[in-house]
């Protein structure tokens, strides 16, 4: 384990304000918001191509960065998780601009969902304890992908992709497929890097800063 | 051909489609990519994704490039048709046939070859955008459209790391292998841990990059409001560069009559929709038993 | 005037257990040309960010003392104030792009200070034949070479006519003729304009024949100020810190110590040509 075992360090949680502390949104947030929004086209673009079924990719990576960004960032990696899949999307080919758009609450609810849930319960983002995981793969995971791809896959019924017959079948397509990358990517990503990203002033602590 | 490369895919170096203002072509994906949405009618779509060849030709794209698209389209095609087979949206009197053995019906199959069309009408209209604008002409589009300098320059920095994240994705990558590491011959979950194992230094590359051009941009008096030292507001040199000249106001008033004219049509009177189909009103008359 | 005054700087970074400077008291002249030089990790970096202003505006951590440009506290100006005075060079060149293209990347500054369009335009005239890079306009920042990355680098902080540059080891990324060009650029702002500049450099041959002054950076402190020979001539003290003078310096200040040179000790290759002749000419001279 690269991470010190000793649990939290004295602060009893990466999301309390140091006394006195005072946080703002600044350049480096915007900052970040763009790395999301790029790291976000690439990984999203490469997860649909890999796998070409176009509008349900088998094997989405890309949640897994919706939903780091959220935690990390707040609302900043909320807006970055919504706005990146209209990029990649179109360069994938894997959805037109008004599917794209019609996605924009499942996006939104993909990135946020774990953003919301490691604030809400202070739960750490280096998954430390049993309780971060449950967190995470609850919030982070599961809930985020059950609406996520209950929407989307609603999305393809609307525009007669799928037929409505079809529909529980392509949901739990969606489902599997955005939560097995998400459990794997995600994981990793977090254990190993969130102890970095803690320390960094990038980190936002509520939402927005 | 002379092409420039650019994150997006392939732009040509030189296209009489430029000579139009960014912005107008930024209409043009606008409404091109929506415009499908009103109508069902395959021949109508049909000729819609005509047009966009057309368009693709004199906007001296190469065609051979949208190849890349088609192992996409059989997918999606298969998947469609494999779903409308399998689990059908059945109404009482759809018409019942015996393909090679399998029961399907005529209605549900029409409904979803008239949407595979539209959908690959609105994706080429996107793909014919990215294939024809560089990320600049994007920038400059939003800008001349009066979106918030803010917006506008996020979009360019997130393309920018993206084009960032890929260098870096290919010097891990070759830092990796010269570590020995080769990806063939490891199992699915090996394969797996070991991408996992790139995005740790991906990551810590990219946090460390956001610092640095934090510290850039805080060195050029960079403000998220776009608020200048005159207090004037901020000028724009690159959009100075452009005119917005009586052919944009012709092509982008065409443009926006077309799809006002489209949607009325469309979802006031009912136009554009299957029912008026004349290959579905002959095939559904020629199957009927 | 002086430039920039500062006053028992102390600075530590918020994740850090050691203080990055430690009492720094520095001046610079407005107008001069200051070369800092310094072992690394002595907080050569961290004292021009505290000139820039990026310590304390863009970090976290534990400031006390003053930093004053032209007469204000640094902590006092906004953003915008500081980016219209200092100017600052990065060493990585490619680490402060952010647009699509070489012009783009001359731009932002003086687009940021809401200059006129007009102005813009000459400016970017200027700083492109200044730096040499006037046909690389349209590429992208990124595929150009290391030495021209460094001279854009320049030429969009100076698009902003700053009255205070700093450059922070502008030379340690790239090769040996993008070096030369970019001693050159520095060469010609001492003699063509009325900038101040301020320059950490590792390269101190190239540095102290321009420089007017020389700051030692060691151990969060300013160590020493003096002019290049003052500094350099004491090769004893160079040499604690792990730093070395240029070869011939060392050379006459040996053979100054054996008694066998009682002149000015050289601080660059044509100077020490010069002594060693007269030294010569002197020994050929002798019964
Ligand atoms: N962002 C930071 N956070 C914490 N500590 C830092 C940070 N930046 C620098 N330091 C520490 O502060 C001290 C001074 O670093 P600084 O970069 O100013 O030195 P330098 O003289 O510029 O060194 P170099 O020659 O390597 O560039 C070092 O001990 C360094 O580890
Ligand atoms: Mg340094």
């Amino acid at each position: 384990m690269a991470v010190a075992g000793s649990g939290a360090e004295g602060h009893s949680s990466v999301w309390e304000l140091a006394p006195g502390e005072v946080r703002h949104a600044g350049i480096v947030h915007v900052v970040m918001l763009a790395l999301f929004t790029g790291i976000g086209i690439v990984v999203g673009t490469f997860g649909s191509l890999a796998v070409p079924i176009g509008f349900v990719s088998a094997f989405w990576p890309g949640q897994a960065v919706q939903a780091i960004g959220g935690v990390w960032y707040g609302m900043w990696g909320g807006i970055a998780g919504t706005i990146f899949p209209f990029i990649s999307n179109s360069l994938s080919g894997s959805a037109p601009l008004p599917v794209s758009l019609a996605y924009v609450p499942a996006n939104f609810v993909q990135s946020m969902a774990a953003g919301w849930a490691f604030r809400a319960f202070r739960a750490d983002p280096s998954l430390r304890s049993g309780r971060d995981w449950t967190v995470w793969i609850v919030w982070g995971v599961l809930v985020a992908n059950l609406f996520g791809s209950f929407w989307g896959s609603n999305v393809l019924v609307f525009f007669g992709l799928v037929t409505r017959a079809a529909w529980p079948t392509v949901w739990a397509g969606w489902f599997v497929g955005n939560t097995i990358p998400s459990i794997v990517l995600g994981s990793l990503i977090l254990k190993y890097v969130s102890p970095l990203v803690v320390q960094t002033r990038g980190f936002t602590k509520g939402y927005w800063a | 051909m002379r092409r420039r490369k650019t994150l997006l895919g392939m732009v040509p170096l030189e296209s009489p489609l430029y000579q139009f203002h960014p912005l107008t072509r930024m209409i043009g994906l606008v409404v091109l990519a929506v415009l499908p949405l009103f109508v069902l009618m395959p021949e109508a779509n049909l000729v819609f994704l005509a047009a966009l060849f057309v368009l693709f030709a004199y906007a001296r794209v190469d065609i051979s490039r949208l190849r890349i698209y088609l192992p996409l389209m059989v997918t999606v095609a298969f998947f469609m048709f494999a779903i409308t087979v399998l689990a059908p949206d059945r109404r009482p009197d759809d018409i019942r046939l015996q393909v090679l053995g399998v029961t399907v019906y005529y209605q549900p199959l029409m409904r979803t070859f008239a949407s595979y069309i539209r959908i690959m009408a609105m994706l080429f209209a996107t793909i014919f955008y990215f294939s024809t604008n560089h990320e600049r002409d994007m920038l400059v589009a939003l800008r001349a459209a009066r979106v918030p300098f803010a917006v506008s320059y996020v979009l360019g920095l997130s393309i920018r790391s993206a084009a960032m994240f890929l260098e870096d994705l290919t010097t891990v990558r070759q830092a990796e292998q010269a570590r020995g590491l080769d990806d063939s011959g490891l199992s699915i979950k090996d394969k797996l841990k070991m991408y996992g194992l790139y995005l740790i230094p991906l990551f810590t590359m990219s946090l460390r990059r956001a610092d640095e051009i934090s510290n850039a941009l805080f060195a050029r008096g960079y403000t998220i409001s776009g608020r200048t030292i005159t207090g004037g507001p901020r000028p724009d040199y690159v959009l100075s560069q452009y005119r917005f000249r009586a052919r944009d106001a012709v092509a982008s008033g065409a443009l926006i009559v077309l799809f006002v004219g489209v949607a009325a049509l469309g979802w006031r009177y009912g136009a554009f929709q299957l029912a008026d189909s004349p290959l579905n009103r002959w095939l559904a008359g020629a199957l009927q038993p | 005037m002086a430039a920039v005054v500062i006053r028992d700087l102390h600075w530590r970074y918020e994740n850090a257990r050691e203080p990055a400077l430690r009492g720094c008291d520095l001046e610079v002249e407005e107008g001069a040309f200051l070369g800092i030089i310094g072992p690394n990790e002595a907080g050569k970096t961290t004292l021009v960010s505290c000139i820039k202003g990026l310590i304390p505006h863009s970090a976290h951590g534990v400031y006390q003392g003053s930093v004053r440009v032209f007469g204000g506290e640094v902590r006092q100006k906004t953003a915008l104030q500081l980016a219209a005075e200092v100017g600052m060079v990065f060493a990585d060149p490619e680490a402060q792009f952010t647009a699509m293209t070489v012009e783009e990347e001359l731009l932002l500054g003086a687009e940021n200070m809401g200059l006129p369009l007009p102005l813009i335009a000459e400016r970017l005239a200027w700083v492109s034949e200044l730096t040499g890079i006037a046909d690389l306009l349209q590429k992208s920042p990124y595929d150009i070479s290391g030495g021209q990355k460094q001279r854009v680098a320049i030429a969009s902080v100076l698009a902003m006519q700053p009255r205070i540059l700093i450059l922070d080891e502008p030379t340690s990324m790239i090769d040996p003729l993008g070096k030369r060009q970019v001693f050159e650029i520095l060469r010609r702002l001492r003699t063509e304009t009325s900038l101040t500049l301020i320059v950490v450099e590792h390269n101190i041959e190239d540095l102290a024949p321009l420089a007017d002054r020389l700051a030692v950076v060691a151990e969060g402190r300013v160590a020493r100020v003096g002019t290049p020979r003052e500094i350099l001539e004491d090769t004893g003290f160079l040499g604690a810190l792990g730093l070395a003078a240029p070869e011939v310096t060392e050379l006459f200040a040996r053979l100054r110590a054996d008694g066998l040179h009682n002149g000015a000790v050289p601080l660059a290759l044509d100077e020490a040509v010069a002594e060693g002749r007269a030294l010569l000419a002197g020994a050929r001279g002798a019964p």
